[in-house]
C-alpha cells in the first residue's frame, strides 16, 4: 500500500498542534478538561472499535475491563507506585479479567455474547458497590498540586498508542480474519478461519485499550464517591454511541464520533440540558438505520454526489 | 419453616413478574428474531403512565391497566412501523439481529433521558390504600399488590397461550416465528403479524410497568436490571419457547429468593447473572429443552 502522504502530513500537524499548543499558550481548564474526557473516549471507544467495529461482537461490558483497570490503578497509585506503572498493571488487570470473562462469553453467538457481557458488567457493578461502599480517593497531597498538563500529555501519548495499536491489528493478518468474522462468521470458519482464536485476541486486545482507558481515568479523577459509578453501563454505551455514530471498523470513525459526543455535549449541556442526550438518540438512530458506515462512511456517500453535480455543473457552463 | 414458606411464597410472586417482565421480550424475539434492547425501557414508561394515571387523574393502578396497555400496544406499532421494518431488507438474520441490537439501544437511550426528563431521576411508587396490607398463606404473608401481580401474570400467560394455540393470529405469528418465507408463501401476511406481535410485546411491558410500579418502585435508570432479568428467564426459557416464559420466571424467582437464606440479598442480581451464564454455557436450548 502506497504511503499516503498528503494524510500522513495532515496527521503530523494535527499531532504536533496538539503537542505545541498547550506549551506556547494556556487554553485554561475548562478546555483542558474537555480535552482529557476527549482522550479517554477516544481510548475506550478505540477498544470497543477493536471488538465491536472491526470483529463484529457486540460488547456490552467493556466497562467492565474500563472499571477494573481504574480501581487497580487507583490503588496501585495509592501505594505510591508510578503511575506509569499503574496503569500497565491496571490494563493488564483488563486483560487478565478478559480472559475470565471472554472463554465463556465469546463461545455465545449473536445477541447472547451482548446479553452474556452485559450480565456480566452489571453483575461487576453490583458486586463492587456492595464492597466498597464509601468514598474512595487519593491523599490530600494530591490533590494540593493537581495539574491538568502531565494528564493532558499522558492521555495524548496514550491515544497516540491505541491509534498505533488499532492501526497494527487492522493491517495484520488477525485484523483481516477479524473482519471476515464480523462480515460472515460461517463463511470465515468454513474458509478455515480459527474463528474462536481471532474473537479471543480481539476481546483481549479490546480489554488493553479499555485499561488504558481506564488508568487514564484514574489518574485524571482522584476521588469516586461510589467506586461503582466507575462501572456505569453508560461508559459502554457512549464508547458504543461514539464508534457507531463516528464509524466501526475504521480507524478514525472513532476518533470523530469521540468528538462528535464531547464537543456536542460540551456545547449543548449549558443549553438544552437532559434533553442533549435525546438528541443523541435520535442521531444515533439515524446513523444506524441511514449511514451504516457511520459519518466516515457519510463523506463517500457524499463525495460521489458532490463531484458528480459539479461535473455536472461543468457540462452545463460548457454547453 | 415459616421462613421457608414466607421465602418460596415471595420468590413465586417475584417469579411471576419476572416471567411477565420477559413474556413481551420472548415475544418479539421468537417471532420476529429482533432484540428489543427497549423492552426494559417500555416496561418503565408503563409504570410511569400508571404513576401519572394515579396522580393526576386518582386511577387505581390495576383499573389503568387497559389505558395503559393501548398507549404501550400504539407504541409498538411505532417502533414496528419506524424503526424494525426498515430492518427486514436486510437478507441475513444475524445482521437483522445486531441492527435491532443497536436501533433499539438507541431508543433506550431516547426513553430512559426522556423519562428522566419528565418525572426526575428520583424513584417513584404508587401508594395505595391497600398498598401495605398482606393476607396470610399457611402462615406466612403475602402482600396484596404481590398476589395481584401473581394473578395477573398468570393470566397475562394464559391468555397470550390460548391467543397463540387457539386462534388464527396465533397460527400465523407459529408459521412467521418458524419460517418467515414459507408462511409468506402460504399467504400469511407476516408484515401485519410482525406489526400485531409489536404492539402486544409493548402492551405486555405496559402491563409489567403497573405491576412493577404498584408493588415495587420504578425509576428511569431501572430498565437495564428488568431487560437483564427477562434476558435471563428468555435463556431460562429457552429462545422461541413462549409458552415455557413464566415457568422459568417463577424457578428464577425461587433460586433467587431461597438464595436470600444463605447470602446477603444484595447479591441476587449477581447470582441471577450468574445462572444465566452457566444456563447458557451448559444448557444452551434452556431448562425446559429435552435431550438431543
Amino acid at each position: 500500500m502506497p504511503v499516503n502522504w498528503k494524510k500522513l502530513s495532515l496527521l503530523g500537524l494535527i499531532l504536533a498542534l496538539l503537542i505545541v499548543l498547550p506549551l506556547v499558550m494556556d487554553l485554561g481548564s475548562n478546555v483542558m478538561n474537555v480535552m482529557v474526557t476527549l482522550f479517554i473516549y477516544i481510548i475506550l471507544s478505540q477498544s470497543w472499535n477493536l471488538i465491536g467495529g472491526y470483529t463484529g461482537q457486540v460488547n456490552l461490558g467493556i466497562v467492565a475491563f474500563f472499571g477494573v483497570s481504574t480501581m487497580v490503578t487507583h490503588f496501585l497509585w495509592k501505594a505510591g507506585v508510578p503511575i506509569y506503572l499503574a496503569i500497565t498493571a491496571g490494563s493488564l488487570s483488563s486483560v487478565v479479567l478478559a480472559a475470565v470473562i471472554g472463554l465463556p462469553t465469546l463461545r455465545l453467538r449473536g445477541m447472547y455474547f451482548a446479553v452474556g457481557t452485559l450480565a456480566l458488567a452489571q453483575a461487576a457493578q453490583t458486586i463492587v458497590g456492595n464492597i466498597f461502599t464509601r468514598t474512595i480517593s487519593m491523599p490530600g497531597s494530591f490533590s494540593k498540586d493537581y495539574s491538568l498538563t502531565p494528564r493532558y500529555y499522558l492521555g495524548l501519548t496514550l491515544v497516540v498508542i491505541a491509534m498505533l495499536v488499532v492501526y497494527a491489528v487492522a493491517r495484520s493478518k488477525a485484523g483481516l480474519a477479524m473482519v471476515a468474522i464480523r462480515d460472515d462468521e460461517q463463511a470465515a470458519q468454513v474458509t478455515g478461519v480459527k474463528v474462536f482464536k481471532y474473537k479471543v485476541i480481539a476481546l483481549l486486545i479490546s480489554a488493553v485499550l479499555a485499561g488504558l482507558a481506564g488508568g487514564l481515568y484514574a489518574y485524571v479523577r482522584l476521588s469516586f464517591w461510589q467506586i461503582s459509578i466507575v462501572f456505569s453501563p453508560a461508559w459502554t454505551f457512549d464508547a458504543l454511541m461514539a464508534v457507531v455514530i463516528g464509524g466501526g471498523g475504521t480507524l478514525f470513525g472513532p476518533v470523530i464520533g469521540s468528538i462528535f459526543l464531547v464537543v456536542l455535549s460540551e456545547i449543548f449541556a449549558n443549553t438544552l440540558g437532559q434533553a442533549h442526550l435525546i438528541v443523541f438518540g435520535f442521531i444515533f438512530i439515524l446513523v444506524v438505520l441511514l449511514l451504516p458506515q457511520g459519518l466516515v462512511g457519510g463523506a463517500d456517500v457524499v463525495r460521489p454526489w458532490v463531484v458528480r453535480t459539479r461535473r455536472s455543473g461543468q457540462q452545463a457552463t460548457e454547453a | 419453616m415459616n421462613a421457608v414458606i414466607q421465602t418460596v411464597l415471595i420468590g413465586i410472586a417475584v417469579g411471576a413478574l419476572y416471567g411477565l417482565v420477559a413474556l413481551g421480550f420472548g415475544l418479539i424475539m421468537g417471532v420476529m428474531k429482533f432484540v428489543n434492547i427497549a423492552h426494559g425501557s417500555f416496561i418503565i414508561v408503563g409504570g410511569y403512565i400508571a404513576y401519572w394515571l394515579f396522580t393526576l387523574l386518582g386511577i387505581d393502578p390495576y383499573l389503568s391497566i387497559p389505558a395503559v396497555m393501548l398507549v404501550m400496544f400504539a407504541m409498538g406499532l411505532i417502533l414496528y412501523r419506524l424503526l424494525f421494518s426498515p430492518l427486514l431488507k436486510y437478507p441475513r438474520a444475524e445482521m437483522r439481529l445486531d441492527k435491532s441490537l443497536l436501533i433499539t439501544f438507541g431508543v433506550t437511550w431516547i426513553l430512559d433521558n426522556t423519562v428522566t426528563l419528565l418525572w426526575t431521576p428520583d424513584t417513584r411508587s404508587v401508594v395505595t390504600s391497600y398498598t401495605g396490607s398482606t393476607i396470610d398463606i399457611l402462615g406466612a404473608k403475602l402482600g396484596l399488590t404481590g398476589l395481584a401481580g401473581l394473578i395477573l401474570a398468570v393470566l397475562v400467560a394464559v391468555a397470550l397461550h390460548v391467543i397463540l394455540t387457539r386462534t388464527y393470529f396465533g397460527k400465523h405469528v407459529r408459521a412467521a416465528t418458524e419460517d418467515s418465507g414459507a408462511a409468506s408463501l402460504s399467504g400469511v401476511n407476516v408484515q401485519g403479524t410482525y406489526l400485531m406481535s409489536c404492539g402486544i410485546a409493548a402492551a405486555l411491558a405496559g402491563v409489567a410497568g403497573v405491576v412493577i410500579v404498584s408493588s415495587y418502585s420504578i425509576a428511569p435508570s431501572g430498565g437495564l436490571d428488568w431487560l437483564l432479568t427477562g434476558m435471563v428467564v428468555i435463556v431460562l426459557a429457552g429462545e422461541g419457547n413462549i409458552a415455557f416464559i413464566l415457568p422459568a420466571g417463577l424457578v428464577l424467582g425461587l433460586v433467587q429468593s431461597i438464595s436470600t437464606l444463605f447470602v446477603s440479598p444484595a447479591y441476587q442480581q449477581p447470582i441471577a447473572l450468574i445462572i444465566f451464564i452457566l444456563v447458557l454455557m451448559f444448557k444452551p436450548k434452556g431448562l425446559f429443552a429435552s435431550r438431543g
